[in-house]
């Protein structure tokens, strides 16, 4: 929400920036990527030009973050940039609010991909996406080719409605919130932590087509039947490691709340499923993880408790207490409220933005998409997956050794029929 | 195009090994071709240092203050006796401690430690001279801080050199502590009545002793090692 008119214009961060502009440190990175491997290699200059006329049609990917005495704030950022680098091997580096003259989005080119990488406070997947399709259509007008403003292609000469800066959390928060109650410790998932900045990245390709065909036969959808691969594969995991006592095995799975809310903000809207199987119980075939899975996720999108769940949080950051708390206090306890509410009770995340959907005019120009998450506070792998057309990609990316999990899981997908390409950035 | 013979997973063309289980790929008549494009870009990221002048500047600046306030009120309160020079030394020394690492980087182990032992010298020093106390300290405080410094120093090149695990580290640091007591009370004797009779620095050490123990019989059973890592997540 614009706190002022004129030259100072600037931003509250919404819930979810709240947190993660409090956790960012060195070897936590909030940064998620997008890429686009187009048909043919990348013209450097027609994509500095499309970013210089995409970016200021998005004016809050548009900011640098200041720090304040009590919260972090958003202002507009009118330094040069954000320019086209080079790609990296180790994507998703950790951001520096301080450097790269403030700008907390940024532009990667190699070969035939095309990558963003946008900060988590700045927005969620669901309002970059949106960002990217408009970089995407403007990239290839820039190379001549006719793209229509449809599909959720915005219109860059157009100036950006209220509706996609709002804080959506704010808007929808009424009734009566409920805090979560506590979760207890999940099994970590974690392995050797590798030297600092690097950042393993492996791939697996599949056809949705294979993934959706067995997923029918399970009856459930593709997210949950990925979901429940990933949860048999590290429940497997802990099984081998023969621990005195096994712990749940519980993932952390955003959902986008504009399906339930509607809303068209570019801003951060959504919350998190924790579907979650305890094997101290006893031993879970997969088609039982499969129902776990199935039915948790279904029932965690009751609109009413995911209202009550944003109320709570956003009353918790306004609380008076809170709120005169200076920064510097602030920020430690909710790196460790974070660890105790957002990283013990998970095993990992999986996140899936679901197919990417371009206007027919586009396609034939792109031919696969990406996604990557960024390293997590303790060297642990998160997934996460994207369709377009046909291919289904699906990355483990983190900054442990071991492959453990990624193997294990496209092992899976290759005894239950479903056929996997797989790439990676590892070197040894 | 290649497959993983464990995996089944097809890898891309220019792969040399399965990314998942490190299976090399052997397929005489279609060798991977090292020029074509890599699915992932082979250059990395490099990590600017942080900037640390402006925490060095911010440290030296509250130093200097803390410095300069107490030798004004000395100029007020107890004029006769220099108290706040304890102050001012204790400010050097922590500036000494702090700040010169922060400006050099990868500032050499044995420079630092130097310096810092140097620090804590000449504040010791001053502290003997105001109190016409110079017996005490070549007798006994420059051997204890020099003996303070060379395990220090032993301790530094130990873990820089030796393949630092939770348990090896921990192991060193509990066996260093019982020497540099051990050391101290031999100091102490000597300076006293010299002659050496080891009484509390004899049970520390023994303490350290059975605590060190069974640290090295996990660190070198295996299996135990690896029982250790996983219980606690090494």
């Amino acid at each position: 929400m614009a706190e002022n008119g004129g030259a100072s214009q600037w931003y509250r961060l919404d819930n979810a920036g709240v947190l993660y502009s409090a956790l960012q440190k060195e070897t936590y990175s909030a940064i998620y990527r997008f890429s686009a491997v187009m048909d043919r290699p990348v013209d450097r200059q027609a994509l500095q030009r499309a970013v210089d006329k995409t970016m200021p049609r998005f004016p809050t990917f548009r900011v640098r973050i200041k720090r304040g005495a009590f919260w972090y704030y958003f202002e507009p950022n009118d330094a040069p940039g954000p320019y086209v680098k080079d790609d990296i091997s180790n994507p998703c580096q950790p951001v520096r609010f301080q450097e790269d003259n403030g700008w907390l989005v940024r532009f990667y080119s190699y070969d035939c991909r095309i990558s963003v990488e946008v900060f988590h406070a700045v927005s969620d997947g669901g309002g970059a996406l949106v960002l990217f399709r408009t970089l995407l259509a403007v990239y290839l007008r820039e190379l001549g080719h006719a793209i229509p403003n449809t599909c959720g292609v915005l219109d860059v000469d157009a100036p950006p409605r209220q509706e996609e800066l709002e804080d959506a959390y704010g808007r929808y928060a009424q009734g009566k919130g409920r805090r979560m109650k506590h979760r207890g410790k999940a099994y970590q998932n974690t392995g050797t932590p590798e030297p600092f900045y690097t950042f393993n990245v492996t791939m697996g390709f599949c056809s949705v087509l294979q993934l959706k065909q067995k997923a029918g036969e399970y009856g459930v959808s593709i997210t949950e039947y990925l979901t429940a691969v990933l949860m048999k594969v590290i429940l497997d995991k802990q099984h081998r490691e023969a621990p005195r006592r096994e712990l749940p095995v519980a993932l952390a799975i955003p959902i986008n709340l504009r399906a339930w809310f509607p809303s068209e903000t570019l801003r951060n809207f959504i919350l998190t499923a924790r579907p979650v199987v305890d094997p101290s119980l006893g031993e879970y075939t997969f088609e039982e993880v499969l129902s776990q899975v199935h039915h948790m996720l279904r029932l965690s999108v009751d609109r009413k408790r995911m209202r009550a769940e944003l109320t709570g949080n956003v009353r918790f950051t306004q609380n008076r207490l809170l709120q005169i708390v200076p920064i510097a206090l602030k920020n430690p306890v909710m790196a460790l409220g974070y660890r105790i509410a957002g990283v013990r009770p998970y095993s990992g995340t999986y996140t899936n933005p679901g197919a990417f959907a371009v206007p027919p005019e586009m396609a034939p120009h792109i031919r696969r998409m990406e996604v990557i998450l960024g390293q997590a506070t303790i060297p642990r792998v998160h997934c996460a997956s994207i369709s377009y057309g046909d291919i289904m990609e699906i990355t483990f990316a983190g900054t442990q050794k071991e492959t453990d999990t990624e193997r294990d899981f496209f092992r899976f997908l290759i005894r239950d029929g479903v056929a996997v390409k797989v790439e990676s950035n590892r070197t040894e | 195009m290649p497959y993983c013979v464990h995996c089944g997973v097809e890898l891309d063309a220019t792969a040399a090994f399965c990314p998942l289980c490190h299976t090399k790929v052997l397929d005489l008549s279609q060798l991977p071709d090292p020029a074509a494009a890599q699915p992932f870009p082979t250059q990395r990221g490099e990590v600017a240092p942080v900037a640390k002048q402006e925490l060095a500047l911010l440290i030296t600046a509250m130093l200097a203050c803390v410095a300069a306030c107490c030798g004004i009120l000395n100029l007020f309160l107890r004029p006769d006796r220099g108290w706040s020079l304890y102050v001012i030394g204790a400010a050097v020394m922590l500036w000494l401690w702090i700040v010169p690492p922060l400006l050099a980087r990868g500032m050499h182990l044995l420079l630092r430690l130097l310096v810092d032992v140097v620090a804590v010298g000449l504040y010791i020093y001053l502290i003997s001279v105001d109190l016409d106390g110079k017996a005490w300290f070549w007798g006994l405080a420059a051997p204890i801080i020099l003996w303070g410094g060379a395990v220090l120093l032993l301790l530094g090149l130990v873990l820089r050199v030796y393949r630092r695990s939770v348990i090896t580290t921990l192991t060193i640091l509990i066996g260093s502590l019982g020497v540099f007591l051990f050391g101290v009370e031999y100091l102490i004797d000597h300076w006293l009545c010299a002659a050496w009779e080891p009484s509390w620095s004899l049970v520390v050490l023994t303490i350290c002793v059975g605590l060190v123990i069974p640290l090295i019989i996990v660190r070198r059973i295996p299996s135990l090692r690896e029982e250790a890592r996983k219980r606690f997540h090494l």
